[in-house]
């Protein structure tokens, strides 16, 4: 057959891939042809042997196209499996040749393992919060529509109308813009008429949200738009989750339901896992206006959310102009505390959920995604340690005939296997440590969506193995791969050009690993600075021994503002006799609540307000005098309100230092007289006493407190310090409260040290995280420079063997490997410190008290770092100071 | 010509291997050798020549080479190869007892007629 061998030529052209089609051509064609020469044989004219040649063909392009399908087909088939084959086998080879270094393979995995799960933990909190959409229909049309209000009728057309922003009835007439407008708040009720009078959440909601977040029932109906009429609003929804505790998820409800005493009828229950805006299990109509006779229940504590969905083609920019239009056209002094909003007045929905917890997170993220990045480092510094053990073989198997590109593969796949076990142990991590990450998001966003593991997870975790295998893994292989294989074969590996091109690279490398490593310790020593310093604030009251909880003065037995002043002192009158109990007070709000803190526009007696003056707004909270003695909180001057301070004696007030610096500076306040806005008379100041933070990280407010006597609100929140411990004290508060009325019900039980270390939980968290996140990072830092100092040592074995034989004392030799170390270390955190100085910035919103250039804070990193890296070249000094030049000569 | 067969696709393999149990050949050869030994009582139809030969190189069962023909023309040759040299045993066999079968059925004598119910 070697006669018929086809041309050389076509050969090469066959290097560049079988050109299939001129194959098939010329298949076709060669057949055709000897048809023809047949029948020429059989003694037809050269025109009807080709023609019948043809005719008895058919179709030549059908033929043709037919084939040329079939092997296109195969092609494409043969090309991925020869693919596939190539990489199983490399994949099979890394397996084998990774089982049998499992010190070397457990250490890299473990590395991975880290920077993964950390990562993929961190980033299902942003997915869950920032990533995934609201589970709404079309969640990107959802928008949250800042400072606009929803009027009180009782203030309808009234000149002092709250601040003059736009309201509801403004936003819903923009139909071009919106397609939907609502509004809610959230408060919470007593659900009675069924046994035991509960607490639950109530979300009060305009009839236009339900429709607007684009939800339905599950059984019933929505709100008809006329149940929004005050009047008719007496309407409820209700959970899934209270349908199925509370009654039992019987389709026989009860119609109606009490909710402080009122009467609601039943119109529907909300699909399962319903709960918007959070862990709400009940809605009622928010009308427009809204009554103060709704809204009784809920004043003083509710803040009210208005959203919209965008129309189809209304863009958010759109939307943004034209609500700022509806600011600009009120007279300035009324814009003055809404600049901000001004310049953003349209928000997505899914963003203002987040709201402050989005920062930290991403800052979070950056962390992990730094901690990854060592990881990796450390991960291409043991591969490279490792290529040196395998040099000789690499190197044999060039000389074999291996190709470059082969043997990139085949290490390639090496780190691939590596990153996948890494990948998966990272999983793992993340699983184990998702409930921590819970905390990280707000509440609201929980109900919503809840980070938990899921494909995307697994996808985000898989693709982060391929990227940092191939990040860690590309440079050892393509250094391995150009191995001067002549060298290592000659020298036994170890020497040559090639290890010390590798040591110099493993340094660059751990250089950069300090340096990364210092820029997390930075954060975590700024971060931990910070909440030390928030620790040792005094907050302006003692929280020790002090319980806390809420009474709700309900409608039908304490509708009148006597009555409820009635029953809070009767309640006090109780727990002041009581063993164990030392002092006990009442007050509207307590600080470190969660509550919304309401304020009054203080206008001072003979001071004219309007135009150019800066309006001075002041908390306001009404408290009786137990409430300061069970707090600890100091009186500077004057005197505490007193229980004959009520509504029919002269209107005082207690005022706090601020209010005291900030209204009436270098005068004295005592005896001075303002009023609430303008609606109210004056009354006067009779005491001061020392401030109180809200919270910890927040500077103390101007707060003004009414006595309690004079006005009690309907929502109560009882104190009382003791000489208990917190459970018994807190029983014994709730006792008492039971005694005096034992129709009450209480809810928000809690100590003051308990609600205090819960407003600290986020900052706890971050910097819990942070300190972690930087202390793994140390340690492997710390691997990575013991690593690269031993690698020295052992490279150097013949020259610190030669200078030992040149009477060098053990002391030098240790020194010089020792000032390797330094320099190494030295360098990295140098370099570290500019990195922290650089991203100071970033941290800057996470911190409290502290410069985000604290040179305290930095300093205490760079120690940190610093010192565990010397130690951790000390063990290699010493086996260098042991070099023996003998041993050196007899290795050669 | 008159009295030709369409021919069934995996007669047509097995044919195909049987026709390269003599040696490697081109897809004309092929053809002109199945319709010359059955006295062109089987006619072998270009259109689906050509796709069984190229379905049994990718099977394995025959290899195909360029080679220069015996008038100096380029043509693709095709052998059996050790897997195809199986499969015609195999097939020819079970080929063999499959139309002996028909064929006693169609031959069979009057008195084994079907029993009548």
């Amino acid at each position: 057959m070697s006669s018929r061998r086809e041309p050389l030529w076509r050969r090469y052209l066959r290097f560049f891939g079988p050109d299939v089609d001129a194959d098939i051509e010329e298949e076709l064609r060669f057949h055709l042809e000897m048809r023809e020469r047949q029948y020429l044989a059989s003694g037809m004219t050269p025109q009807a042997a080709r023609e019948a040649a043809e005719r008895k063909f058919g179709d030549f392009d059908r033929h043709r196209r037919r084939l040329r399908r079939q092997d296109a087909r195969r092609l494409r088939r043969d090309h991925w499996s020869e693919r596939l084959d190539g990489w199983r086998r490399d994949v099979r080879f890394a397996l084998r040749t990774l089982g049998r270094q499992r010190g070397f393979s457990l250490a890299v995995i473990g590395t991975l393992s880290l920077g993964i799960g950390a990562t993929t933990a961190m980033f299902s909190a942003v997915d869950a919060a920032l990533l995934r959409p609201l589970p709404f229909p079309r969640p990107r049309e959802l928008v949250e529509l800042r400072n606009v209000e929803v009027p009180f009728r009782e203030y309808d057309g009234q000149e002092e109308h709250p601040s003059g922003a736009p309201t509801i009835r403004d936003a819903i007439a923009l139909g071009e813009l919106f397609s939907g407008v609502g509004a809610y708040a959230v408060g919470g009720l007593n659900l009675s008429g069924t046994g035991t009078p509960i607490r639950i959440r109530v979300g009060v909601v305009t009839t236009g949200l339900l429709p607007t977040l684009g939800v339905r029932p599950a059984f019933g109906r929505l709100f008809l738009p006329e149940e929004g009429n005050p009047g008719n609003a007496t309407v409820a929804l209700i959970s899934h989750g209270l349908w199925q505790r509370q009654f039992g998820g019987d389709s026989a409800l009860p119609r109606s339901v009490l909710l402080n005493s009122r009467s609601y009828r039943i119109v529907g229950i909300m699909p399962q896992g319903f709960t918007f805006p959070e862990g709400i299990d009940l809605w009622i109509p928010l009308t427009i206006p809204m009554t103060f006779e709704t809204f009784e229940p809920f004043r003083g504590a509710i803040l009210k959310t208005v959203v919209a969905r965008l129309s189809p083609g209304a863009s958010l920019d759109a939307a943004r102009d034209r609500m700022r239009q509806l600011w600009v056209r009120l007279p300035a002094p009324e814009r003055g505390e809404s600049r901000e909003v001004l310049t953003d007045p349209v928000r997505p929905l899914q963003g203002s959920l987040v709201g402050e917890r989005r920062e930290p997170m991403l800052i979070l993220l950056g962390a992990t995604g730094l901690l990854l990045l060592i990881a990796c480092v450390n991960a291409t510094n043991l591969l490279l340690a490792h290529a040196a053990t395998r040099e000789r073989e690499l190197a044999v198997r060039a000389v074999l005939g291996a190709s470059r590109g082969r043997l990139v593969r085949q290490l390639l796949a090496q780190s691939l296997v590596l990153s996948v076990a890494g990948a998966l142990g990272g999983l793992a991590l993340a699983a184990g440590t998702l409930r921590a990450v819970q905390g990280l998001l707000p509440k609201g966003m929980l109900d919503i969506a809840s980070p938990h593991l899921d494909l995307r997870l697994l996808a985000f975790a898989v693709g982060l193995a391929g990227v940092t295998g191939l990040g860690f893994g590309l440079w050892p292989a393509l250094g391995a791969a150009r191995t001067d294989a002549q060298g290592a074969l000659k020298s036994g590996g170890g020497h040559g050009a090639t290890a010390a091109r590798r040591g110099r690279l493993r340094r660059t490398l751990v250089t950069a690993e300090l340096a990364l490593a210092l820029v997390l310790l930075a954060g975590a020593g700024l971060m931990l600075k910070s909440f030390a310093t928030l620790l040792s604030t005094d907050p302006g009251f003692q929280p020790e021994r002090v319980a806390a909880l809420q009474v709700v003065l309900d409608g039908s037995r304490a509708e009148r503002n006597a009555n409820r002043v009635m029953a809070v002192s009767a309640i006090l009158e109780r727990l002041r006799g009581r063993p164990g109990i030392e002092a006990a007070g009442a007050v509207n709000d307590l600080p470190m609540g969660d509550q919304i803190r309401m304020s009054i526009r203080v206008g001072v007696e003979g001071r004219p307000g309007g135009e150019g003056v800066e309006p001075i707004f002041a908390r306001y909270l009404m408290a009786s005098e137990g409430y300061f003695r069970t707090l600890a909180i100091p009186l500077v001057r004057g005197r505490f309100m007193r229980e004959t301070d009520d509504s029919l004696a002269p209107r005082v007030a207690v005022i706090n230092e601020t209010m005291a610096r900030t209204v009436w500076p270098g005068e004295d306040p005592i005896g001075k007289r303002f009023r609430s806005g303008g609606r109210e008379g004056f009354r006067t100041v009779v005491g001061i006493v020392r401030d109180v933070r809200e919270r910890m990280d927040e500077q103390p407010e101007p707060h003004t407190y009414f006595p309690i006597s004079e006005f009690a609100p309907p929502d109560v929140t009882i104190v009382a310090r003791g000489a208990l411990a917190g459970p018994d004290l807190l029983a014994a508060l709730r006792r008492a409260v039971h005694e005096a009325d034992p129709t009450q019900a209480v809810y928000n039980v809690r100590t003051l040290a308990d609600a205090m270390s819960r407003t600290l939980a986020p900052r706890r968290s971050n910097t819990l995280l942070i300190t972690v996140f930087g202390l793994l990072a140390l340690l492997l830092s710390l691997v990575g420079v013991y690593g690269v100092v031993s690698y020295t040592v052992t490279l150097r074995q013949r020259e610190l063997g030669i200078r030992a034989a040149l009477g060098a004392s053990r002391r030098d030799l240790a020194r010089m490997v020792l000032a390797e170390g330094t320099a190494v270390a030295a360098l990295g955190i140098g370099i570290g410190l500019v990195g922290a100085f650089a991203l100071s910035r970033v941290l800057r919103g996470l911190l409290y008290g502290v410069e985000p250039t604290d040179p305290a804070a930095l300093f205490a990193a760079a120690a940190a770092l610093f010192i565990p890296a010397i130690l951790a070249t000390l063990i290699p000094a010493r086996r260098a100071a042991r070099a023996n030049p003998v041993d050196v000569m007899r290795s050669e | 010509m008159a009295a030709s067969l369409d021919v069934l696709r995996g007669t047509l393999d097995l044919l195909i291997l049987k026709a390269l149990s003599w040696g490697p050949a081109h897809g004309y050869s092929v053809a002109e050798w199945i319709e010359r030994v059955t006295d062109d009582t089987l006619v072998i139809e270009e259109g689906s020549l050509y796709p069984a030969l190229h379905r049994l190189d990718e099977r394995g069962l025959i290899e195909a080479e360029w080679g220069l023909s015996g008038n100096n023309r380029r043509a693709k040759y095709y052998a059996l190869t050790t897997a195809g040299r199986q499969a015609l045993k195999t097939e020819s066999a079970s080929w063999t007892r499959y139309a002996e079968a028909v064929f006693a059925a169609l031959s069979a004598p009057a008195s084994l007629k079907p029993a009548s119910v």
